[in-house]
């Protein structure tokens, strides 16, 4: 198990409060996301037929599953990558396999659809006594501390 | 320097000497003006003094820029002796008001004349100031968000804490 240069992992498993943040953190930044595709869509609306113009109202539907979709590849992306969403860079936490170092992009897409349709899985890092989520437990997964080095 | 403190033209000596010079010109000049009147002798001395005059001022224009010259020379190198002499800063310092001098200086002026815009420009670019403030940036930067993860760590711990003992959790079974 060799960590990365530039971070310094722990062996610790990752508590309810940074996870519970980090969480809120990566919700955001999907929602950014989500703004940022809108906005382009009205413009390409804009550009195609400008006199006809209104704002688009969006199929529910639709915009479920597109958020849906977002989520998902923004989390396996990250997770898959370098371990870490936005929100786990800014609370120092990093997912990792239960003996690897880096989850799989299969486990990551699953992990993330677990969490993105059962977001209450999370609270139950505060009564497992390894602080693992139910995503964790499914997915044999951890989530620990890891801080990015000092320069 | 001996008796620099004695009034050198209140001086018995000095008054002495100039009251025999005086007199001696004095007599001189009575005496010229006798021999003039001597019927062979004063014209041939007349003509005799007119040709000395005359020669005189012959040889006073002729030499009178060399004698400038030499005067100068003697006058810059005495000048010069002095000054090698003289600690100038000392005596400046000691006998100047230099206070009062640069109370007077108007500063003002000075400053209209300097070119204000392109001084700092000068000094901007001279500090790398991009530099110092992406530095000063990034190291507070890097302080919030550790310190952001150390309180989190740290309320984890608490949440964890208070958790095991609402469970009655075993503190080493964790």
């Amino acid at each position: 198990m060799t960590a990365p240069e530039s971070v310094a992992d722990t062996e610790r498993p990752a508590g309810i409060i940074t996870r519970g943040l980090a969480a809120i953190v990566d919700l955001l930044v999907v929602l950014v996301i989500m703004s940022a595709l809108y906005g382009g869509l009205v413009l390409v609306r804009l550009v195609y037929s400008p006199a006809a113009f209104s704002l688009p109202s969006l199929n529910v539907v639709f915009s479920t599953v597109v958020t849906f979709v977002v989520a998902v590849v923004y989390l396996a992306g990250c997770w898959a990558v370098s371990g870490s969403t936005a929100g786990a860079v800014m609370m120092g936490l990093r997912v990792v396999g239960r003996r690897s170092q880096r989850v799989s992009l299969v486990v990551g897409l699953l992990r993330a659809i677990g969490c993105v349709l059962f977001p209450i899985g999370l609270l139950w890092v505060v009564i497992d006594p390894r602080r693992r989520s139910l995503q964790d437990i499914v997915f044999r997964t951890r989530v620990i501390y890891s801080r990015p080095l000092a320069a | 320097m001996v008796g620099t403190d004695v009034d050198l033209l209140k001086h018995p000596v000095v008054s002495a000497a100039v009251g025999t010079a005086a007199v001696a010109v004095g007599a001189a000049g009575a005496a010229y003006r006798v021999a003039e009147k001597v019927a062979v002798f004063g014209p041939l001395m007349r003509r005799s003094v007119a040709g000395l005059s005359e020669q005189g001022d012959r040889w006073l224009t002729q030499s009178a820029d060399q004698i400038k010259a030499l005067v100068a020379a003697v006058a810059v190198g005495l000048v010069d002796l002095v000054l090698d002499e003289m600690d100038l800063n000392a005596l400046v310092r000691e006998r100047v008001d230099i206070d009062a001098l640069a109370a007077d200086i108007d500063i003002d002026a000075i400053i209209n004349r300097i070119d204000l815009i392109t001084l700092a420009d000068k000094v901007i670019d001279g500090v790398d100031l991009p530099a110092i403030i992406r530095e000063s940036t990034n190291s507070m930067t890097a302080e919030v968000m550790t310190d952001v993860r150390t309180q989190g760590e740290r309320a984890d711990d608490v949440v964890a804490g208070i958790v095991s003992r609402m469970l009655g959790r075993d503190r080493e079974s964790r």
